[in-house]
């Protein structure tokens, strides 16, 4: 995947296979009685350019023979960071119904202030239940949305 | 609709009342607050605050309403240029530049010009609502759905051909926009679509998340892997335009003024296509299109402008016949209808002093927001002294609530995940973003559109090429695609999207 070909014959092989999943699944969508345009239509063409553009761009690559272009891929350590920071909102997005969005917010950017930058936990959690209470405050109490609040709603 | 210099200097007069210049005010500031907060935009900004609005009589009412709508435009660009989340579909455009200058340490600058281009396009326009409204009025009625298609059909050709020498990729980004769009049910038939047997995915993707994934989402992620420590390298920060700053700016700010106000007359045609278009034709009119994408003022001012000359553009439609032309106005309607006004032609010889005065009020509002933001510009830019790892997770958490208020869906928060993840992709593969969210906003009027042009004509494709105006668009379509084919042919070398290029 470094270079800039490589990558484009990969991302295009699977634009390609997405496309065929794309026409496939519309197929199967059910046709309504007096329409001039089936909902199945759309999907379908779309299926059909992302296929077919997804082949090209990989037989365009292919063909290619300039100078190689190196895509700017993370190293190892910059990798494990984009994963973790994934992974934290991820976890995040589990915890948003139980705990409710102040107390899962001040957990996720408690964690990703100490994980990303180093500061000292107390600084970290300090900011994140900041962040936390703003939420609580101007989004729940002032505008009243009707976000999940987890245990702090009774 | 008639004019008459009586009703607007009587307008002004009690717009000019201490007590509806005091809500002109709060509306303005409360709108700006409320665009600056991710994902709030001005649709939900007046809705939200439209309770608020019920203490005060009918005319404060509406003033501090138009006030919040413009207030919210405004804010939403701030955040676009501070932090690469636009707000709205609207500001999109101006983060295309707007960031890259922040990033330069030209914040400051391009939070200024993007408020005197507000400024200007807002006035211009009002002038353009305050005197030819009821000739436009009519042009306005002349779009059907023909060719309604016909201009967004243009509009994406249009941005595809932005992506300049990845067209490949440009029609790729495109549809799969459309294709996140077409997820869930469909507009006219309800059928459920492409939902791989997902309950959840019956509500549909919102573009609101499409957004805010690929851009701020994104763009953390970019910035996570590089550790860096601050968002803009550049250290020396700049607070205000300069005089050449502006005069450089001059022609966009007309240019936009009438691109968003003609086009903001058609019913549906809402900022978030005015400024794209706007957009364009600054890259194509500029002596430097290779500065576009890289920090260029103008592409900070075009944009802007439009947004502003829009909102001018559809109080026309709104005023004259009732029609509101995209969901902020259908609030601001349901708020005119709640103090049991019913716009329309009756509205201007019923209530001609309730319609001049909030046309007079417009003015002020214009003169008001250049005011309150122009000292602001430099606490806004100063946020970005914050270093990056205290506010990236503040980034990231206030995405999070601003795609999950659109609908209260959890969902929504994970399709900007998802498509954060996308963008991030996007950003190192050279693929352009535009197109994708461009075509994620416009995908159910298009296909809304096209269907309803079907069933006028009974089936035939011809009638997009035997309406004037929509023959128009559609040629200058084609022509952008077959520019596009073209210099596809021509060059056989690796696709890299210009805007995303290193």
């Amino acid at each position: 995947m470094k270079s800039q070909r490589f990558s484009d014959m990969v991302s295009g092989i699977f634009l390609a296979l997405l496309g065929l999943v794309v026409v496939l699944a519309a197929i199967q969508i059910k046709g309504a009685p007096d329409v001039r345009m089936q909902p199945r239509t759309l999907p379908l063409i779309l299926g059909w350019i992302v296929g077919v553009a997804g082949a090209a761009l990989a037989f365009r690559a292919w063909r290619y023979r300039g100078p190689v272009r190196i895509v700017p891929w993370p190293d190892r350590v910059g990798t494990l960071r984009v994963g973790v920071t994934l992974a934290a909102l991820i976890v995040f997005l589990l915890l948003v119904e139980p705990l409710g969005m102040p107390l899962s917010s001040s957990l996720l950017v408690g964690f990703l202030v100490w994980y990303l930058g180093g500061y000292r936990p107390i600084y970290a959690g300090l900011l994140g239940l900041a962040t936390g209470g703003t939420i609580y405050v101007v989004f729940i109490r002032l505008l009243n949305l009707s976000f999940p609040i987890g245990p702090l709603g009774r | 609709m008639f004019f008459s210099w009586d009703y607007l200097f009587q307008g002004f007069v009690t717009a000019l009342s201490w007590q509806n210049l005091f809500w002109a005010f709060v509306g303005c500031f409360m709108g700006t607050l409320i665009g600056v907060l991710p994902g709030i935009g001005p649709t939900s900004g007046i809705a939200i605050l439209l309770p608020l609005t019920t203490v005060l009589n009918p005319i404060s009412a509406i003033i501090m309403m138009a006030a919040i709508y413009y207030g919210a435009m405004y804010g939403g660009s701030t955040t676009a240029i501070v932090v690469n989340i636009p707000g709205e579909s609207a500001s999109v455009p101006t983060a295309l530049d707007g960031y890259e200058l922040a990033k330069q340490g030209r914040a400051g600058p391009a939070l200024g010009i993007a408020a005197i281009s507000s400024f200007v396009a807002g006035t211009l326009s009002l002038l353009g609502l305050t005197f030819f409204a009821p000739a436009l009025a009519s042009v306005a009625l002349a779009f059907g759905p023909p060719e309604y298609f016909a201009l967004m059909f243009m509009g994406l050709s249009l941005v595809i051909s932005l992506s300049q020498r990845a067209l490949l990729k440009g029609v790729i980004s495109m549809a799969l926009g459309l294709l996140a769009a077409t997820i869930g049910q469909d507009p006219l038939t309800g059928d459920v679509r492409l939902t791989f047997g997902s309950e959840e995915l019956i509500a549909g993707v919102n573009f609101i998340s499409v957004i805010i994934g690929l851009f701020a989402i994104g763009e953390v992620l970019v910035n996570v892997e590089r550790a860096i420590t601050h968002i803009y390298e550049h250290k020396k920060l700049e607070w205000m335009p300069k005089w050449s700053d502006i005069k450089q700016c001059a022609g966009s700010m007309i240019r936009s003024s009438f691109i968003g106000f003609f086009l903001g007359l058609l019913p549906g045609c809402s900022p978030s296509v005015t400024t794209f278009v706007a957009y364009d034709v600054e890259k194509r009119v500029s002596k430097h299109p290779e500065r576009f994408g890289k920090g260029a003022m103008e592409g900070v001012a075009g944009p802007e402008g439009a947004n502003n000359a829009t909102v001018s553009g559809c109080f026309v439609p709104l005023f004259a016949f009732g029609l509101p032309t995209g969901p902020a106005m259908a609030v601001l309607l349901g708020g005119l209808m709640m103090y049991g006004l019913q716009p329309g032609p009756m509205l201007f010889t019923q209530n001609p002093q309730f319609v001049w005065t909030v046309i007079a009020s417009m003015y002020i509002g214009n003169v008001i927001l250049l005011v309150l933001n122009l000292p602001l510009v430099g606490m806004w830019a100063r946020i970005a002294l914050l270093p990056f790892p205290v506010l990236g997770p503040l980034i990231v958490i206030f995405s999070i609530i601003g795609a999950y208020s659109v609908r209260y869906l959890l969902l929504d928060i994970w399709v900007a995940l998802i498509f954060g993840v996308l963008g991030y992709f996007a950003r190192k593969l050279g693929f352009p973003i535009a197109p994708m969210v461009l075509a994620s906003v416009l995908a159910q009027m298009l296909e809304a559109s096209f269907q309803q042009s079907l069933l006028i004509s009974h089936g035939s494709l011809l009638i997009f090429f035997n309406r004037p105006i929509a023959v128009a668009f559609m040629v200058l379509a084609f022509v952008s695609i077959g520019r596009g084919l073209w210099a596809e042919f021509r060059d056989r070398g690796l696709e890299v999207a210009e805007e995303d290029k290193d």
